[in-house]
């Protein structure tokens, strides 16, 4: 554990130092149920396989990411922490994080657009060898604004799909500069992350920003990947009649299968009660469709970025808007008196009104994220510059940690099996 | 006809070892039953009873048979339905567990399927009538025709003559009065006997559970009876449990389409309609309710199903279930409105959910027989609709209805209610009585060990806390389960 009490530290941005001591508490609780980084930071405290190394990491400033920021500094790595989000920083935590010797942490809850890129740069301003990214904000400035810096970065890990998509681009344009890790593509994570983590996190934070009902409730899905798949079924869990938009057949037909009603957005809007987001793309949500909605329609995004609800045609098509009916909700209301509520102003709906995945989900995904870093640098040759998947060793580790940690034990396959699976000499 | 006084009549003897091969494979499911046999074997506390049974002749009914026997009682059986007995069921009941073919030395049973109703009827008088002129002094009756019997028998005996059918009446009473007719002219003063000599019936469904009520009402009934139907350990098992099970398997053996990504309405959001659509869902399916109560339409909803009436969903929906009770539930028109092969069954006790008569009569349709049970009915303009069982039970004109472990607790509870009235006859004075509580609860104790269920037992300061028995009752009689 890190030392109690404010330790000054050079380039801090954070709302309050003396908010540190609830900021630890919280990140010890954090800690308590997240055992598989518990196993690898003991094992490198013991390695060092990052020794001396500086990252960068924008990333949602939360306990479960200062469980991250502690492994990483077992492994002997110094950690310059920018948030991903400006309405996701727990301040408390900022503040322990910042008190810790080898953080620095720039983050503030509710910064606003300038803050938060001043932020970015205060973390880029360490020159860092290694990058953890979420959405793709640090990576971008990195090569648009500080070019310099490039040479010095042998790679990073990016913990989002919308981050992956953008890099992904970036390389196909031939603009990234070095090796990047898809942490997000990794089995475990998608399955822990987007699908149980997202799928319950997201209901949770729209329960606690409306206190609604789910059960009865008629509760459109937008997107049937990983994140709306587990959306779904939990919102079906509660009791909700739960409806699924999608743009892919395939999705739409599992949708489909799996007993879901689907319909076009512009068929599901006047019908819909709660309006959920998960595609990872934009305008999901038009004023073609806030216009025919139900009064009273509860409107959440739980895709990356605020962009799947057209927040801006929301401001428009409302004649009063009354902020902060309750945290994290906000009323319009229309010219015939309807009334819409968005919850946290279309951005991510589970770390804003919630408390993000619980922190189980975390620890599988940053256990991935860190393994992948290790692999990164550690990598003989060093990997070309691109988007690298997460490699099966790398995913088959974090879920056996897991599944270690739970208690579950599993069988092994036996050499006759092995080699039955290997041979293509069998046949019926 | 009358009485021939043979020893028993089934279709054919020699399915008899089929059958036992099957009694023994339900037995296995059926462990209420086999408790029962273990816990009583000795004391044969139903010694002295003479049992006659109207019931399904299955082989779920066998066990039943057998487990009587094996606790003291005589019994001759019925079946209370002219389709409902397994062939092989009643052969090996004739020939017994420990007879053979030849030497067949079950239990008298009269049932076959497909009987005529006058063979109907004769198999009911035969199994009210032991060799020795004498009748039952227990009924285990389901629907309630073998109490009926006794009662108009006594009735238009006390009257000194039989009535004649009304222009209007259906043919079954044409047929019922032409028995008892007969039966006064060859056996004057019979039914009365048997009427005052019967210590009470128990009576397995809603139907007959109807009518024994109006009869206590009308002041005509003539013994106490036990309405078995409405213990919680019969009636969730029956409806919620059993229609879950063996709706998916009726629909699945008739057409073999794939259930899930399909929409399929359940009109009716009851026990039955419940289970319907549990399973329906856990199949894949988007289920969507039609109600008529608000309380179960409101539990629907709860439940995360879609409520609208048959009349928004008739062109959308592949799958139509009837499980309402009522009739006239999916019309002519509506069928006509259908989706091109969209599966239409039904699951509720009586063929009128779903108005047959009106399809028949459409101008232009055609039947197309696919195979037993499973008729294509096509409209002029091409389209058709995939008819199952003709409208009747599709769970068990498709499938084979309740599995045994169903039966299991409510044939446990009909076994405990004929011991309760012939042991206990002065503690049920002349009405309808349902089982006490902890005979409820007894029933469904015997079925935990063979589902490995491990139940908590309170304390005593527990107990006391609650304010219930360590040992049960648990619950109020209002609780709703």
């Amino acid at each position: 554990m890190p030392p109690d009490g404010p330790v000054p530290t050079a380039g801090s941005g954070i709302a309050g130092p003396g908010l540190a001591a609830a900021g630890q508490a919280r990140i010890g609780w954090a800690e308590r149920t997240m055992p598989v980084l518990g196993l690898i930071r003991e094992s490198f405290a013991a390695s060092r396989p990052l020794d001396g190394l500086a990252v960068a990491a924008c990333l949602h400033v939360t306990a479960e990411t200062a469980v991250l920021v502690n492994v990483l500094r077992a492994a002997g790595a110094r950690v310059h922490l920018a948030a991903s989000n400006p309405l996701s920083t727990q301040d408390d935590v900022a503040a322990a994080l910042a008190s810790w010797p080898g953080v620095t942490v720039s983050a503030r809850s509710g910064a606003g657009r300038e803050t938060y890129y001043r932020h970015i740069h205060q973390a880029l301003d360490s020159a860092p060898a290694l990058v953890f990214d979420d959405g793709g904000d640090l990576v971008n400035t990195l090569h648009e604004d500080r070019p310099e810096l490039l040479a010095g970065v042998a790679g990073g890990v990016e913990s989002t799909t919308t981050g992956v998509a953008r890099l992904r681009r970036m390389a196909a344009a031939g603009t990234l500069a070095f090796p990047v890790v898809a942490a997000n593509g990794a089995a475990t994570r998608r399955m822990l992350d987007n699908r149980y983590g997202t799928g319950q996190s997201a209901l949770d934070g729209i329960l606690r920003a409306t206190n609604t009902l789910l059960a009865g409730k008629t509760v459109v899905v937008s997107g049937y990947g990983p994140a709306g798949t587990g959306i779904a079924e939990r919102a079906r869990g509660l009791g909700a009649q739960v409806v699924v938009t999608e743009t892919d057949p395939v999705r739409a037909l599992d949708a489909v299968m799996a007993g879901f009603r689907v319909l076009p957005m512009a068929a599901a809007a006047p019908l819909g009660e709660v309006f959920i987001t998960a595609t990872g793309s934009r305008d999901v949500i038009t004023p073609a469709h806030l216009e025919v909605m139900r009064d009273g329609a509860i409107l959440a995004n739980a895709g990356h970025f605020d962009v799947e609800i057209d927040v801006r045609g929301l401001e428009k098509l409302a004649v009063t808007v009354n902020p902060q009916i309750r945290p994290s909700a906000d009323e319009y209301v229309l010219a015939d008196g309807r009334r819409l509520i968005l919850l946290a102003e279309g951005r991510v709906v589970n770390l804003v009104a919630g408390e993000g995945h619980p922190a189980a989900v975390m620890d599988v995904s940053f256990t991935v994220g860190a393994l992948s870093a290790v692999w990164l640098t550690s990598a003989r040759p060093p990997l070309p510059p691109g988007v690298h998947e997460v490699p099966a060793e790398t995913d088959a580790q974090a879920a056996g940690l897991m599944l270690a940690c739970m208690g579950t034990e599993i069988d092994e396959l036996t050499p006759g099996q092995q080699e039955y699976l290997d041979s293509w000499r069998y046949g019926s | 006809m009358s009485a021939e006084n043979l020893p028993f009549k089934v279709a054919d003897l020699s399915l008899a070892e089929f059958g036992r091969k099957e009694i023994r494979l339900a037995e296995h499911e059926m462990p209420g039953l086999m408790a029962v046999r273990e816990e009583y074997g000795r004391s044969q506390p139903l010694r002295g009873a003479r049992i006659t049974g109207s019931l399904h002749m299955t082989v779920q009914t066998a066990v039943l048979i057998e487990t009587l026997v094996a606790i003291g009682a005589e019994v001759r059986w019925c079946s209370c339905n002219i389709f409902s007995t397994q062939d092989h069921a009643a052969a090996a009941v004739a020939v017994g567990p420990d007879g053979t073919q030849d030497d067949p030395r079950g239990i008298p049973v009269f049932a076959w399927k497909g009987e005529s109703l006058p063979e109907y009827w004769w198999c009911t008088e035969q199994a009210l009538s032991w060799p020795d002129g004498a009748g039952p002094n227990m009924l285990l009756d389901d629907g309630g025709d073998a109490t009926l019997l006794v009662h108009k028998g006594a009735e238009y005996e006390t009257a000194g003559a039989v009535p004649s059918a009304a222009e209007e009446d259906p043919e079954e009473w044409r047929v019922i009065l032409d028995l008892l007719r007969a039966s006064l002219a060859e056996a004057p003063g019979k039914w009365t006997a048997v009427a005052g000599q019967v210590r009470g019936v128990t009576e397995e469904t809603t139907t007959g559970v109807h009518r024994l009520y109006e009869m206590a009402t009308a002041g005509t009934l003539r013994f106490p009876a036990i309405n078995v139907n409405d213990s919680v350990t019969k009636s969730k098992f029956d409806n919620k449990y059993g229609c879950r099970h063996s709706l998916v398997d009726g629909i699945n053996r008739a057409t073999d389409v794939l259930i899930g990504g399909k929409v399929a309405v359940v009109c009716g959001y009851g026990d039955v309609g419940k289970g319907c659509a549990e399973s329906l869902r856990g199949q894949g399916a988007r289920v969507v309710v039609t109600e008529i109560d608000p309380i179960c339409a409101l539990q629907a909803a709860m439940d995360g199903y879609q409520v609208a009436t048959i009349e928004d969903m008739v062109g959308q929906a592949d799958i139509f279930i009837s499980a309402t009770g009522n009739y006239g539930i999916i019309t002519a028109d509506h069928m006509a409105a259908m989706k091109h092969q969209a599966i239409v069954g039904n699951i509720g006790h009586f063929d009128n959910e779903i108005d047959m008569a009106g399809l028949a009569r459409t101008p232009g349709i055609t039947r197309i027989n696919i195979k037993p049970q499973v008729d294509e009915w096509v409209f002029a303009d091409g389209h058709s609709v995939i008819i199952l069982s003709e409208g009747r039970l599709l769970n068990l004109g498709n499938a084979t209805g309740h599995p045994s472990f169903v039966m299991s607790n409510s044939f446990t509870n009909q076994v405990i209610a004929q011991v309760e009235l012939f042991t206990k006859t002065a503690e049920y004075p002349l009405g309808v009585h349902v089982l006490p509580k902890h005979l409820d609860e007894k029933v469904a104790r015997l079925h935990l060990d063979a589902l490995g269920v491990r139940l908590t037992r309170l304390s005593k300061e527990q107990a006391d806390y609650i304010g219930v028995p360590v040992d049960g009752p648990y619950k109020p009689d209002h609780y709703r389960y």
